[in-house]
């Protein structure tokens, strides 16, 4: 069934795209943009089988530099799609610096896939047209995972869209030995799980407020409402005396990683052992076969921040000399992002322990960003808006902002009005409230520009993911057949090939610099300034044909290694990394 | 015996007294052996059955036993015992304890009351050797302490795995030690004690001549020895609590092994698992926790972390921290650090932290077992102690919330002239941490213990040219006699676990509802009230299992529409924890119904037990 739709959908936007297959230099640009080979919309959200199809159409579109592949199957049997971008013309995945990018592992933040897909979607369409596009292509893998918890996206789009931050595996929330009994219920069936209130006149604690009839306000201490609220809409479905006591799942799947796991009392919903959970696992298996992944994104929602770890406060900071790489790109983050803050996990939001990005930045030394997508402040987009938030009297201030934005920008679509209902248990109730998409989710209109901010502020991170270059070898005769032979190596980005904390917790392999050739390698050493005589700081290492470098290569660093050989002929020096890429250059000894 | 490579006794001197002769274990078993030994069991009776929970790296079957007489309580729903023995793959004694002790409880049921309870009313789960790959190292033709499973680990981190592992250079088919002489030595030859070495005291005046290796060649020219064995991952160092993160032998993350996810995921699975035993290298059995629920001090030997001492700085080779101009001056300070403010924390909850500790009102429990666990066994002492890190029993404690050990599963080998109370003085002293490392006293009541004993376990010191160390001299402790006491102690010793397994047994919390009454108000009112009782002696959960949210509380229900409750408890009534040793608690439910009808009332205790008892409403006043 799938397979046909897709089909379809190839057929027609091929058909429609037609005039884009023309020769690219025949479509200069007369005032306007160049046709899109796919055109793709982006104002709507897209459940998983959406997902797969949009990402299914994009490997067959531009299947030179996209395959498609499935990470594993949730828990709930979804393939858990990963697109994986590289141009084989310019060297194969392993040789080049990976960027890794994925989204939504908390059901209800969905936004992220969609930015997930634009960023293929744009690298593929500009990849002609833009030279650092296609240059960042070029020298880069990107892997992007739009979902990480389909299951608990399609649950959010395609359910009520209550409590579906968590992953699907059935867990007890109740201690009563059985699992995900007791759920909340649409009992209206228009979709969305209310708030219920109740009418008792002289009885209550709440009142409806004077500045809008839909907002609810607590009574005053002293005197008496007319309502009170009794919670969201459901039933005793298990008929144990509890309501939505135990509903799907209950546990944060992005707790679940292996850096800094704690058990379930000190971080609720983690789970019995790291990477318990068939998606958390799938990706980490994935990765662990990925030692060139250098960079990572986890996009979230909300509030508007670039996080970066540690998630908790215990361990002290990350090394210095990961700091300021964290500072540099961090701060030129909220330059491409407006509204968006970059801070440290612990302070800035709250602590996380077992989190997606403490375990790829400590236990993979992979440089690690999580996106907080969209900050309500976008909407107060003036310094009057902003001005007039603050006054009380205002129609914008306090909690009648979100009406306002809703009723003028959405057309009211966002808010379920306050109906009557006659509740089985309550009685005779009224019911109504806020819709899923209303609060985390940005409002369709400023999508556009959220996912290109976001993308850009990824690429920006993937581009300073190491480089490495060689300068020009020297060689000089020290006398008889005794040279010196000197190459300058270097990172030419802003990320280290080796961390400091990757170096700590040794778990990414050294960088390797080694010769080749019919030479004996008398001694090495690194030269501490190429324009000053004096001696080279001696490598003292057992095999100088295979020196190992632990701390890595530094970033936007060049390095002059210095090797005193006796031989003839050539000798062919490499420098391998994992995450910056292999680099030799060949010196004849003449 | 017919391998060769069993441990070699010169002598039967056991330190328990001797056993009636019995189908026990004479030997050390292989996988295959383990296999056959356990089917034989599992064939000869209905109360053992036999099943895998996993398997290895290598493919080898990860055993499970469930003991349990058929009949009764479904299996899940009864207070389960869980036995692992053999995490450590050096440990192969855990594995012959735990299918010894499988073949006591058989053989006792319907003979021992104590043992015909605990199969009537509660399932043992024994995983006889989780570590089936680590354990195949002991019938190899050289043979190390292996500890580790088959995962190719690169231990050293220099890109290349497992590539220079320890050499039999004399051909003994036993890897033990090299003593190299060495002006720059730390260590010296033992002034009280020839065979044995300590670390040089400057101090004391002392000077180091030595330095100490493992057995072996320098395999890839890295200037180290031995530096990258084949294997692994330590199981036991691969749980949760107290994971020693970055540490290659502690796998890549927790519970990162097929081997320990098997377990886990077996655990998590059987929440009625309500006390569980290990055997391993570490013991809380002998000595329990103290007071403040701190474990014994570790007892290691000096030897071959004298040998580890030789790979000291091996991972600050290559770290370079100048060099090159350019970049942000990382090393002669740079632009200000945008990091975290320390004590801006928005989390109120940040500050907590895992236990580290057992309870205080846990501590009793763990004593009263040690009390138990050495008047069965006869065990006042242990050898060898490990400080235990990723252990998993615990994980068994204090995340999976049961009282849970581990022991050594032997006695401390004692020599003749310390028998009597000075050397049980002697050893108790010793099992209760004794003194630090340095001088190695273990080492040396261990090596005239076992000799005493009548095993053969050191190798003298042996001059032997080494190709690029020069002339060295190859010696040690022979491997596995440290750890794994000579086969003709097994079959008893393997009895011992069997009776502590039955005592243990008969701790487990066993709750039931124990008294019903109903009285009737007139107008359809009724009162009804049950009473719950733990015959067990451990809690229905341990205090740290309350605080670790790890053991659901005990949950009565009575099933009645929730609307006819007009007061009381709730439909579905909890408590926390309700101690055992004949505690008790009461519910009561003031409800709406007719006379005549029969309400049930449904008892669940995730780890004591469930039941189910009518009452009937009796007839209006």
């Amino acid at each position: 069934m799938k397979q046909n739709i897709t089909t379809l959908a190839v057929v027609t936007i091929l058909t429609l795209a037609g005039p884009a297959l023309a020769p690219a230099a025949a479509q200069q640009e007369r005032g306007s943009d160049p046709e899109h080979t796919l055109p793709l919309t982006w104002d709507r959200w897209l459940d998983h089988d959406e997902i797969g199809e949009r990402m299914q159409l994009m490997a067959e579109t531009w299947p030179e530099f996209l395959s498609l592949q499935s990470l594993g199957q949730s828990y709930g049997g979804r393939e858990m799609w990963l697109m994986t971008i590289n141009n084989p013309a310019t060297g194969s995945e392993l040789e080049k610096a990976g960027m890794f990018i994925e989204a939504n592992v908390h059901g209800n933040e969905i936004q992220g896939a969609e930015v997930v897909l634009y960023t293929i979607w744009y690298l593929m369409e500009n990849y002609d047209r833009i030279p650092d596009v296609r240059r960042m292509v070029d020298e880069r893998v990107f892997y992007l995972l739009p979902s990480v918890n389909p299951d608990g996206r399609d649950y959010f789009l395609d359910g009520t869209g209550s409590g579906a931050r968590t992953g699907h595996v059935p867990v007890d929330s109740d201690g009563d030995g059985l699992f995900d009994e007791d759920g909340p219920d649409d009992l209206n069936g228009n979709g969305v799980i209310e708030q219920i209130r109740k009418y008792v006149p002289g009885e209550g604690d709440f009142r409806i407020s004077h500045d809008d009839p839909r907002i609810m306000e607590p009574v005053p201490p002293g005197e008496v409402g007319d309502w009170v609220l009794l919670g969201s809409e459901g039933l005793d479905n298990d008929g144990d005396g509890r309501v939505n006591e135990d509903p799907v799942g209950g546990y944060d799947p992005n707790r679940n990683y292996g850096s800094d796991w704690q058990p379930n009392y000190i971080q609720g919903g983690s789970m019995d052992y790291p990477f318990q959970l068939p998606e958390a696992r799938a990706i980490n298996d994935f990765m662990m076969t990925r030692p060139n992944i250098a960079g990572f994104q986890s996009f979230h929602n909300t509030g508007g921040m670039i996080l970066r770890g540690p998630g908790m406060a215990w361990y002290g900071d990350y090394p210095a000399a990961d700091i300021r790489v964290y500072d540099e790109l961090g701060e030129n983050g909220e330059r491409i992002l407006p509204y968006y803050n970059y801070y440290v996990i612990w302070q800035g939001l709250y602590t996380v322990h077992g989190g997606s990005i403490d375990w790829t930045n400590d236990g993979l030394g992979v440089v690690s960003f999580s996106n907080e997508l969209w900050n309500g402040g976008q909407y107060f987009n003036s310094p009057l808006l902003q001005e007039q938030q603050q006054d009380p009297d205002s129609p914008i201030s306090g909690q009648r902002s979100r009406f306002f934005f809703d009723d003028f920008l959405e057309f009211g679509d966002q808010y379920v009005e306050w109906a009557p209902f006659d509740h089985p248990v309550y009685g005779a109730v009224e019911m109504g409230g806020w819709k899923k998409l209303s609060g985390r989710v940005n409002p369709r209109f400023l999508s556009i520009e959220l996912f290109h901010r976001n993308m850009a502020f990824t690429l920006y991170h993937a581009d300073q993911m190491p480089l490495m270059t060689m300068g020009e070898a020297s060689v000089e005769r020290v006398g008889g057949d005794v040279w010196r032979v000197r190459v300058p190596i270097r990172n030419e980005r802003l990320i280290p090939t080796v961390t400091a904390r990757a170096r700590e917790n040794r778990i990414v392999r050294p960088d390797i610099l080694s010769v080749e050739g019919n030479v004996e390698i008398i001694t090495a050493g690194w030269v501490d300034d190429v324009h000053r005589p004096g001696p080279t700081q001696r490598i003292d290492q057992a095999e100088l044909d295979r020196i190992l470098i632990r701390s890595g290569a530094p970033g936007r660093t060049t390095r002059v290694i210095e090797y005193l050989v006796r031989g003839s002929g050539s000798l062919t020096v490499e420098y391998d990394s994992q995450k910056g890429g292999t680099v030799s250059t060949t010196v004849r000894l003449r | 015996m017919q391998r060769g490579r069993s441990l070699r006794p010169l002598a039967l001197t056991l330190i328990l007294a001797a056993a009636p002769a019995q189908a026990g274990a004479q030997s050390y078993w292989s996988h295959d052996e383990l296999g056959d030994q356990l089917r034989s069991l599992a064939n000869a009776s209905d109360r053992a059955t036999l099943t895998e929970i996993g398997s290895s790296m290598e493919g080898r079957e990860i055993w499970m036993v469930t003991v349990a007489a058929p009949g009764g309580a479904p299996l899940e729903s009864r207070p389960g015992l869980l036995v692992v023995g053999n995490l450590e793959g050096d440990h192969l004694l855990g594995s012959t304890l735990a299918v010894e002790a499988i073949r006591y409880l058989l053989a006792q049921d319907g003979q021992d009351e104590e043992v015909t309870r605990l199969l009537a009313e509660s399932v043992v789960y024994v995983v006889p050797r989780l570590n089936t790959d680590g354990a195949e190292a002991f019938f190899a033709a050289t043979r190390w302490d292996r500890t580790a499973n088959a995962r190719p680990v690169d231990d050293d981190n220099d890109g290349r795995t497992d590539e220079d592992g320890p050499d039999d250079l004399n051909g003994d088919g036993a890897i033990t030690l090299m003593r190299v002489r060495d002006p720059a030595g730390a260590f010296m030859v033992h002034p009280d004690a020839p065979r044995l070495m300590k670390r040089a005291d400057a101090a004391a005046g002392e000077t180091g001549s030595y330095t100490l290796y493992w057995e072996g060649r320098d395999d890839d020219g890295d200037g180290f020895y031995n530096e990258d064995p084949p294997g692994g991952v330590d199981l036991n160092r691969n749980f949760q609590h107290a994971y020693p993160y970055w540490e290659a032998d502690a796998g890549v993350h927790m519970v990162s092994e097929p081997e320990s996810r098997a377990l886990m995921d077996f655990v998590i699975a059987h929440g009625n698992i309500a006390a569980i035993v290990t055997y391993g290298h570490t013991d809380n059995l002998v000595t329990p926790p103290d007071a403040r629920g701190a474990l014994s001090e570790a007892r290691a030997l000096d030897l071959p972390a004298f040998a580890a001492a030789s790979l000291e700085g091996i991972h600050d080779v290559g770290v370079f921290r100048s060099g090159g101009g350019g970049g942000f001056g990382f090393f002669g300070g740079g632009p200000r650090l945008r990091g975290a403010q320390p004590g801006r924390d928005n989390d109120p909850n940040a500050g907590r932290r895992p236990s580290t500790t057992v309870h205080r009102n846990d501590v009793d429990y763990f004593a009263t077992v040690s009390e138990a666990y050495r008047e069965v066994t006869g065990i006042e002492s242990v050898g060898i102690h490990r400080a235990p890190q990723g252990a998993f029993f615990d994980y068994g404690y204090f995340q999976f919330g049961v009282p849970s050990f581990s022991t050594t599963g032997w006695g401390m080998p004692s020599a003749p002239a310390e028998e009597g109370e000075a050397g049980q003085a002697r050893a108790a002293a010793g099992a209760r941490g004794g003194r630090g490392s340095g001088s190695g006293p273990l080492d040396l009541q261990l090596l005239e213990g076992l000799e005493a004993s009548g095993v053969e376990a050191f190798l003298d010191w042996t001059p032997y040219p080494h190709p690029t160390l020069g002339e060295v001299e190859i010696g040690g402790f022979l491997p596995y006699v440290t750890t794994n006491p000579a086969p003709e102690m097994l079959a008893t010793l393997g009895e011992g676990q069997g009776r502590f397994l039955a005592r243990l047994g008969g701790m487990l919390p066993r709750i039931r509802i124990v008294e019903t009454d109903v009285t009737a108000h007139g107008g359809g009112v009724f009162t009804v009230e049950a009473t719950i009782e733990n015959a067990g002696y451990f809690p229905s959960a341990l205090q740290h299992g309350v605080v670790a949210r790890a053991v659901d509380p005990v949950l009565v229900q009575i099933q009645v529409d929730p609307e006819d409750i007009i007061t009381g408890d709730d439909k579905s009534a909890t408590v926390q924890r309700l101690e055992g040793s004949g505690t008790r608690h009461s519910f009561a439910w003031v409800i709406r119904g007719s006379a005549g009808d029969r309400v049930e009332i449904r008892l669940r205790s995730e780890k004591g037990g469930h039941d189910t008892v009518t009452v009937r409403l009796g007839g209006d006043r």
